[in-house]
Formats: structure tokens, sequence, C-alpha cells
């Protein structure tokens, strides 16, 4: 339990550090926040009240006294996320949260598929490749893994797009979003190609890294005392291999995190996801302050409480590290 | 007890393993690894037999691979094995799945290794029940609780849920000999069972092994290089040496009146309890040989005190002595020949001299 | 038991000297190109094509022309310069300063160590692109009173900045197990100074490392500017880089013109590849463990 504490009282702290950063970088250079957040959409006179409503959107001079400045501005923001209010987005005449009530979903969707395609390649592969060792096939999945790797994400888009959704009438051009529950073929034709663009790319990172772990505990002595125990192979390399490998296959499913959102991001841009990562770039475009701040917020929270959960997970899954941790 | 529901009707004597002739031979970068180079012994029922020797002897890739264990891979096997009148030499591991865990079994140096850490100890035992013998939850947990208490462990049922790291290296030692005697093996394996634990656990698990032996009329071949360790346990001694079996003898003959001078500098080498203190620990000069070019002759003769010119070009045959047919050895010139008796004398004398 | 034979760690093998071979012709080619002839200026408009004239690959335009009747081959060349100049330059700061972060968090331990860490969970807590694309707004405003901040520069800054925390942990991790080893302890026995325990015990066996996270992360920031390119926040029009190749072309791959986009992505997937395979090599030469980038 103190050991929970602690690592989500580091979680806090990083959190609001790159929440700060992220306030901090907003404010650069701009001259009068307010106006970029408003003005287009609102007449001057408006201009007060916006003011008003939103103390901590201010400029910042000087160069001993801006992250000062910027700290106070801090606070006020933080209260007000901590009680609902994220602000407002004038470019979309939307509060913030509506924005996150239309956008989050399409992420979460993205990301979520991504990581169950990548598992879904991962698995299978790594396994079998670490059984059948320097085998034909395991060549040809390891080769095939390490082009993947080298292969930016956006070319791999590229090729999807135009090379199988343009010829196949199948998959729309221009992503949707429609839940799963209201029409499950049409979210699959929607979310397909996009999840699948990020989610081979970890897939093949995934797959090397389970096989290289497999590898080392089929080496294990224990591996040897199933083996002489008559144990089926099959079930030695699902139940008693993997449970050990298990351990660094979600390590890197919390490091991927957050490039997963990166890939999120780019992937969103591609392939017109209605999504978070879109809604992003055009925020940071045009300067809309407080979308910025709240996108980037979530993000680096879901990012952070994943690394925590999966930390946590250890716990869950090694008996010897609950225990350690339990004494201290 | 369960070992005696698994041993109804077994029979009393016999031989169960024959090995003629074994020949492992490993090919690696270097070259070809002679680690077993042609053994030959039998074993009965009920037996146990001791092997022993140095690292390098090949005694572990000798267990391994009468039991089948070794990868197939780059590896030459020869000669015959024969268990229970069927050979078993070279045969795929799927047809040897059926055997492992059920009529052999093996236990392994380190139990803190060898056990699953992330599976419960009840399970892993349970498993070959499951497997084998196809038993449902309830009888192969009733069943794997039983065998921890025939091996000693005290709450046995609190035990069954617990993880290995939770146990003292004895109680991981005793854990492994209830999977080994899980589903009533006629033969046992214990490769260095003793090697990783404390002193005064030794004697306790080599008790063990033996009380389950007796109780299941099961064949041991107990492998290790403490001669201590095989001095109460066993009824016969194989000594290998170089990948090559230079001495068997029933365990007290060995003692008692050995014919090879590597058995002998093994046995000078422990120290002796009634030796005045600050007596320098003897040992064997030399290292072991190489099993990828082995010396011709005998392999020992390069490190051994008595060799002389024939040592070193011929190969002593494997012979049984004169009064004993079932104590047989390798050597030119073993211990109480004229020739020997000569070399010992001058070793003596420098002894002297120099101290 | 003896184990199946292993097969050698060298590191010249077919795949890397190919690499190798490939990644030098393209340094020779970009560095050459403003002076070699044949090769044209890379900004010269041609005659823009409609759908009636489109030049695709051919004696004239190795690569065929873009939408403004520009050589692609040329473009690819010249962004060649930019795309690696770009990477090279960050994984170089990176080095330094991650190198240097990481050193200094496993030797010293204690507070120090907590500190940085704290530090680089910052770094690496943020979505790489996310941040740069916030970076490179807000030096874009910078910008309008620094004219030397060309968008050349502030993605080097971004991409910099980046590869600091990844560095900087493999750099610790390396560090934290070299002063448990005993040459360092017998050094110290010895009575050497810090510094000069860190300088001739520790530093010469990060190398190795090092190196093979320079190769790899090249490789890795190669993607990152392609990435960022394609958002729109790389370099600007008329300099190129591949990324940006990528991006420009693509709304002409519909119509079938083919080459824009993809012979910039297939330089890119090869110097990409290349890297890898060289830090890869390396790596493996060297018994170096695999970290994750």
């Amino acid at each position: 339990m103190r050991y929970a504490l602690t690592r989500i009282a580091r979680f806090v702290l990083v959190f609001v550090i790159v929440t700060f950063l992220v306030m901090l970088v907003t404010r650069i250079g701009s001259k009068d926040p307010i106006r970029d957040l408003a003005g287009g959409t609102v007449g001057d006179a408006q201009m007060d009240k916006v003011r008003d409503d939103f103390p901590y959107v201010k400029a910042c001079s000087g160069t001993f006294e801006y992250i000062p400045c910027v700290a106070k501005q801090y606070v006020f923001w933080a209260k007000d996320m901590v009680t609902g209010n994220m602000g407002v987005s004038y470019l979309k005449s939307q509060t913030v949260f509506e924005m996150f009530q239309e956008r989050a979903p399409s992420t979460f969707f993205l990301g979520f598929w991504a990581i169950i395609i990548g598992l879904i390649i991962a698995v299978p592969i790594g396994v079998y490749s670490a059984y059948k060792r320097d085998g034909w096939l395991d060549r040809i999945l390891s080769l095939g893994s390490y082009v993947s790797i080298s292969m930016p994400q956006l070319v791999l888009a590229v090729l999807l797009l135009y090379g199988v959704a343009s010829r196949f009438e199948f998959f729309p051009n221009r992503t949707n979003y429609i839940a799963p529950w209201e029409n499950p073929v049409e979210h699959f034709k929607n979310f397909f190609l996009p999840s699948l663009t990020l989610g081979l790319g970890l897939g093949a990172v995934w797959s090397r890294l389970l096989r290289a772990d497999m590898i080392l505990t089929l080496q294990s002595d224990f591996i040897n005392l199933a083996r002489a125990k008559g144990v089926k192979p099959g079930r030695v390399l699902w139940v008693h291999a993997l449970r050990s490998s298990v351990l660094s296959l979600i390590t890197s499913v919390a490091l991927q995190m957050s490039g997963l959102v990166s890939g999120a991001v780019v992937a969103e841009q591609f392939f017109g996801v209605p999504g978070l990562g879109f809604r992003l770039v055009e925020a940071v475009q045009t300067n809309d302050i407080l979308a910025i701040q709240a996108i980037t917020a979530v993000i680096v929270a879901v990012v952070v409480i994943v690394n925590v959960g999966v930390d946590l997970l250890y716990s869950v899954i090694d008996p010897r590290i609950r225990q350690m941790r339990a004494m201290g | 007890m369960s070992a005696q529901l698994q041993t109804a009707g077994r029979q009393g004597g016999g031989t169960l393993i024959e090995v003629e002739n074994l020949q492992t031979h490993f090919t690696t970068p270097r070259g070809v690894v002679r680690a077993v180079d042609g053994v030959t012994f039998s074993l009965e029922r009920g037996k146990a037999l001791g092997v022993v020797g140095e690292s390098g002897s090949g005694k572990t890739v000798l267990s391994r691979t009468i039991m089948g264990l070794v990868p197939r891979r780059g590896t030459h096997l020869g000669g015959a094995v024969r268990f229970e009148g069927q050979d078993i030499l070279g045969r795929a591991p799927k047809d040897m799945r059926g055997v492992w865990g059920k009529e052999m079994a093996m236990i392994f140096q380190d139990p803190m290794t060898s056990l699953n850490p992330l599976m419960k100890i009840g399970r892993q035992i349970e498993e070959p029940l499951r497997n084998h013998l196809g038993m449902g939850r309830d009888d192969a947990r009733a069943t794997a609780k039983r065998l921890l208490t025939d091996v000693r462990i005290p709450e046995a049922e609190r035990r069954l849920d617990q993880y290995p790291h939770e146990l003292s290296g004895g109680m991981r030692q005793r854990v492994m000999i209830a999977i080994a005697m899980a589903c009533g093996p006629t033969m046992l394996f214990a490769d260095e069972p003793t090697t990783a634990l404390d002193v005064t656990v030794q004697a306790q698990i080599l008790d063990l092994i033996n009380e389950q032996r007796r109780d299941r009329n099961m064949s041991v071949i107990l492998v290790t290089h403490d001669l201590g360790v095989v001095a109460g346990h066993t009824d016969e001694i194989a000594v290998m040496y170089g990948g090559k079996l230079v001495e068997k003898a029933p365990t007290r003959r060995l003692f008692a009146a050995m014919k090879m001078p590597y058995t002998e500098a093994l046995l000078q080498s422990i120290p002796k309890l009634d030796e005045p203190s600050h007596t320098r620990l003897a040992t064997i000069p030399g290292r072991p040989p190489d099993l990828v070019n082995p010396p011709a002759g005998c392999r020992f003769a390069p490190r051994c005190p008595y060799a002389r010119e024939k040592c070193l070009n011929e190969e002593p045959p494997l012979e049984q002595t004169s009064d004993d047919a079932s104590h047989s050895f390798a050597c030119w010139y073993p211990v109480g020949s004229p020739e020997y008796l000569d070399k010992r004398a001058e070793i003596d004398a420098q002894k002297v001299s120099v101290a | 038991m003896a184990r199946a034979p292993k097969r050698p760690n060298r590191f010249f093998t077919i795949g890397s000297i190919l690499a190798l071979a490939w990644l030098g012709s393209i340094a020779v080619l970009s560095i050459l190109a403003p002076v070699l002839d044949s090769i044209r200026d890379p900004n010269k408009l041609g005659p823009s094509y409609s759908k009636n004239y489109k030049v695709g690959p051919g004696w004239d335009f190795w690569f065929g022309s873009d939408k403004l009747g520009r050589d692609v081959f040329s473009r690819c060349i010249f962004g060649a310069q930019i795309s690696l100049r770009v990477a090279l330059g960050s994984i170089v700061v990176g080095l330094l300063v991650g190198g240097f972060l990481g050193l200094l968090a496993g030797y010293l331990r204690g507070k120090v160590d907590s500190a940085i860490n704290v530090l680089l969970d910052v770094l690496l807590s943020f979505p790489a692109l996310i941040l740069a694309i916030l970076v490179v707004g807000r030096l874009d405003v910078l910008a309008e009173n620094w004219t030397w901040l060309t968008r050349t520069w502030s993605v080097t800054i971004v991409l910099s900045l980046l590869s600091i925390a990844p560095i900087a942990r493999i750099v610790r991790a390396q560090t934290l197990s070299l002063s448990e080893r005993e040459f360092v302890l017998a050094a110290r026995s010895l009575g050497a100074s810090k510094w000069r325990i860190v300088g001739k015990e520790i530093l010469p066996n990060l190398v190795p490392a090092m190196v093979s996270v320079a190769f790899t992360g090249v490789a890795v920031l190669m993607v990152a500017e392609g990435g960022l390119a394609f958002l729109g926040y790389s370099v600007k029009s008329p300099t190129s880089s591949w990324g940006k190749l990528i991006a420009e072309n693509r709304e002409k791959f519909n119509d079938g013109a083919w080459w824009g986009t993809t012979f910039p992505a297939l330089m890119l997937f090869l110097t990409v590849f290349a890297f890898n395979v060289i830090g890869d090599r390396f790596a493996r030469r060297f018994d170096i463990r695999e970290a994750a980038l």
C-alpha cells in the first residue's frame, strides 16, 4: 500500500510539472493571450468579460517575473480544472468539456483497437518465434518486424489508405465516429485502417520484445523441470513460459503509450478521425489556449496513469515483487 | 500413504535399466565434445546407484541422456539404453513425454530456479497428476497434500497455496521430490540434489530420498561430485572421469578397496576429522581433460601420480576384479598392484623429506 | 546441458555493409549536390502538370516531377541534407546532454538521481509529437522577432529536447550497472577521484551503448521529423525534407501520381532501415541488452 501511495505521489508531481510547462509554453511570445483565445469571435466589449471569466489567461513578460507570473495563473487554472470548469473554446463555440465529450471517444477507440491489434499480432508471433528459434519462419517474421519498425507510420498510412482503401470501396476515405454499440459494422469499417496503422507498429515492437524475453525464459531451469515432468510443449509455452515474459510485455505497453498518442495524432490527421489529436493540432495552430491545456492535461494524465497502473500490475502478476514491496 | 498405493503389485527385483556403451557427443563451434564416451552399466529395481565425478566428467549429461532430455539438434547419440526391456535411446520427445514424470522422474540441483516462481506449489505438484493420471481437481489436490506430508512438510494444506520463494531451500527441495514422486515413478534421477542446500539439510533430503526409494521399490541414480553424499545412501557407486566410467563397485567395497587412483584421490581430498588441524587439503593437481580432444590412453593419466608410460598411450579397459564380479575398474596399475606400491613408496619418501 | 551452436556476432554482415553503403552514398550525394551539374536546382519550377501532362519517372526527371514541375529526384537529394542534418544534429545534442544527465544520475545517485529522474519522467510522459508541435508552434511566434530561428532550427531544437530523456535513461541504467562492477570498486580502493573514475573507467565502457543508441536514435528522429512534416510543423517551403515531400505530394497521389510520395517515402524508409541495422549490429557486437527507446 505504501508503495502505491509513493507512486501516486510521484505521478501527481510529474503531472503538475508537465501541465505547468505546457501553460508556460503557450504563453511564450504571446502578447495578449485573451486576444488569441477570443479575438475574432467575440467583440471588443465582451473581451473584458472574458478577461474576468478567465483570470489565468494573461500575458507575461520580463525574464525574472515570467515564471512566478505563469505560476499564479497556473493555480487559478488548477482550481478551475478540479471544480470541473475546463474553460471555453471560443473558436469552436463550445466549452472544453463539450469538446471532450464529442472528441474523446474517437481517440479512445483508436488507441484501444490499436493496442488490441498490436497484442493479437505480437503474442502469437513472439511466442512462436521464440519456440522455433532460428527456424525459417522465425527468420522471416524477424525480418518482417524489423521492417515494420523502420517503416515510418506515415509511409504505412499512405500505403494503407491509398493502396487498400481506394481499391476497395469497403473502407471510407475519411473516418467518421460511429459508436460500436450503434453499428458494429460501420464502426469497424471506420476504425480499422487507422487502428491497423498504429497497431502494426506496436505489434512489431512488442513481438520482438516478447521473443527476446521468451528465449531467455525458455532457457530457465523451471522450464527444464516442466519438460522433465512430461508437460506438453503447448502448455510449457503458454502456461509456464509466457507467464514470466508477460512482465516485460506489459512494461512495453506502458512505455509505448506516449508513442501511441503521438502516432494517434498523425493517424487522426491522415485518416481524418474526429478525435482529440486532430483537435489539438488545430488548437496549437490557433493558440486556442484553454483547449490546448485541457487536452494535454488529459493526455498526460492517461499516459501516466497507465504507467502507474502497469507498475502496480507487477505486484499482481509476480508474487515475489508483491512481497518485496509489502516489506517496504 | 500414497507410496503404497502406487507401488501395489510392483515386482520385487530384476533389472530396470541397462546402459550399453552409451555415447553422447555434442557438436559445438569448437568441435565435437565427447561428453559421455562409452559408458556401460545396469541397475536393478529398488537399488540406488551413485554417479560421482568432477564437473565436466559427464555425469550430468549421462543422467540426462538416459532420461532422454538432451537436445536433439547437434547431438550424436550412440550405444543403447533399455528401460524395462525397451529401447529408449534417441526416442522423440513426444514419445517420451508419457514416461517423463510418470515412470522416470528427475530432481534438479537448484530448487529455487527449478520451480516456477509464478505458480503456486500446489499447482506444480498437481500438474503431473492431472496430466499423466488424469485426476480431477479435487483428487489431485488431495493427493498433492498427501505427497507434501509424505515428504515431511508441515502444514501441507497451507503450503499448497504458497509460492516457491516463500519456502526455505530445504523445503523447496522436498517439494521437488514430491513433484517427482507424484505419479509413483520406477526410476528417479537426482542431479546434485543437495549441492544448493545447507549441510544440515542435506542429510535430511538424502534420507527422504532413500525412504521413498524403499517404500516404492524405486531405483535411484544419484549424481553428485560429493563422495560424502553417496557414502551412506547408495548401494553401488560408479565413478566417472572424462566421459568414461572408470570404476564401479558396491559402496562399501569402493571405500574399503578402491582400485582406481582417481577414486583414491577423491577420497583423499575429503578433509577428515581426525587429521591434525592445519593439515593441508589434498587436491588433485591439473585440470579435467578436454572433451573435444581427449588424451590418448587413460584420461586420468596426465594428473595421476602413479602414471607410467603405458597409461599415457593405451586406454585401460573396464575389467572386473578377480575376487568380486560386481567391482570393475579401468586402470593398468591399480591401487595395490606392485607398480603402484613402488610409486607410493617414492611419493611417501618425498613427503617425509619435505616435512 | 549443451546448447545449439551460436552464430558469431560480427559487426560486418551483409546487412550492415549494405546499410553503410547506402548511407555513405546518400551522404556523399547530398553534400556534393549543389556542385553537381546533373542534379537540377530543386526549386526550379517547371511547367506544372495538369491531368494531361504528368511527368512520371523517366530519363529526364529520374523520379518524376511534382505538381509544380520541380524535379522530385533533386528535391529528394536536397531533402536528404535537411533530414540528415536535423536528425544527426539533434542526436548529438541528445547524447551530450542526455549522456551527461544519465551519467550524473547513475554515478552520484541519491538526491541527484531522484531529481534527474523526475525531470526525465516529465520529459517522457509527454507524447513526443504533441510536445513538438507545441514548441514549434510557439517558436514560430518568437521567430517573428528572431529571424535566425528558421524552422530547421526549431525542429532541431525540439528533436534534441525529445532525445535527451530516452538517452539519459539508457546511460543512467548502464552507469548504474557499471559502477557496481569490480573494476570501479578497484579503482576507488586505489584512491582514484570521482572524476577520474568516470572519465577512465565508466565513460569508455559507455561508448558502445551510446553509439548504438545514436544510430537507432537517428532512425527514430528521422521518422519523427517525417511525422512533424506531415502535420505541417517541419521545414517551410521551399526547403524540403523527406517527410515534407511526402506530405506535399500526398494530394496528387490519388490522381495516380504515385512517384511524388513513393520515392521520398522509399528513401526515408531505406535510410531509417539502414540506421536501424547498423545500430542493431553494433549493439549485438558489443552485447548490449536491448533497452526501450
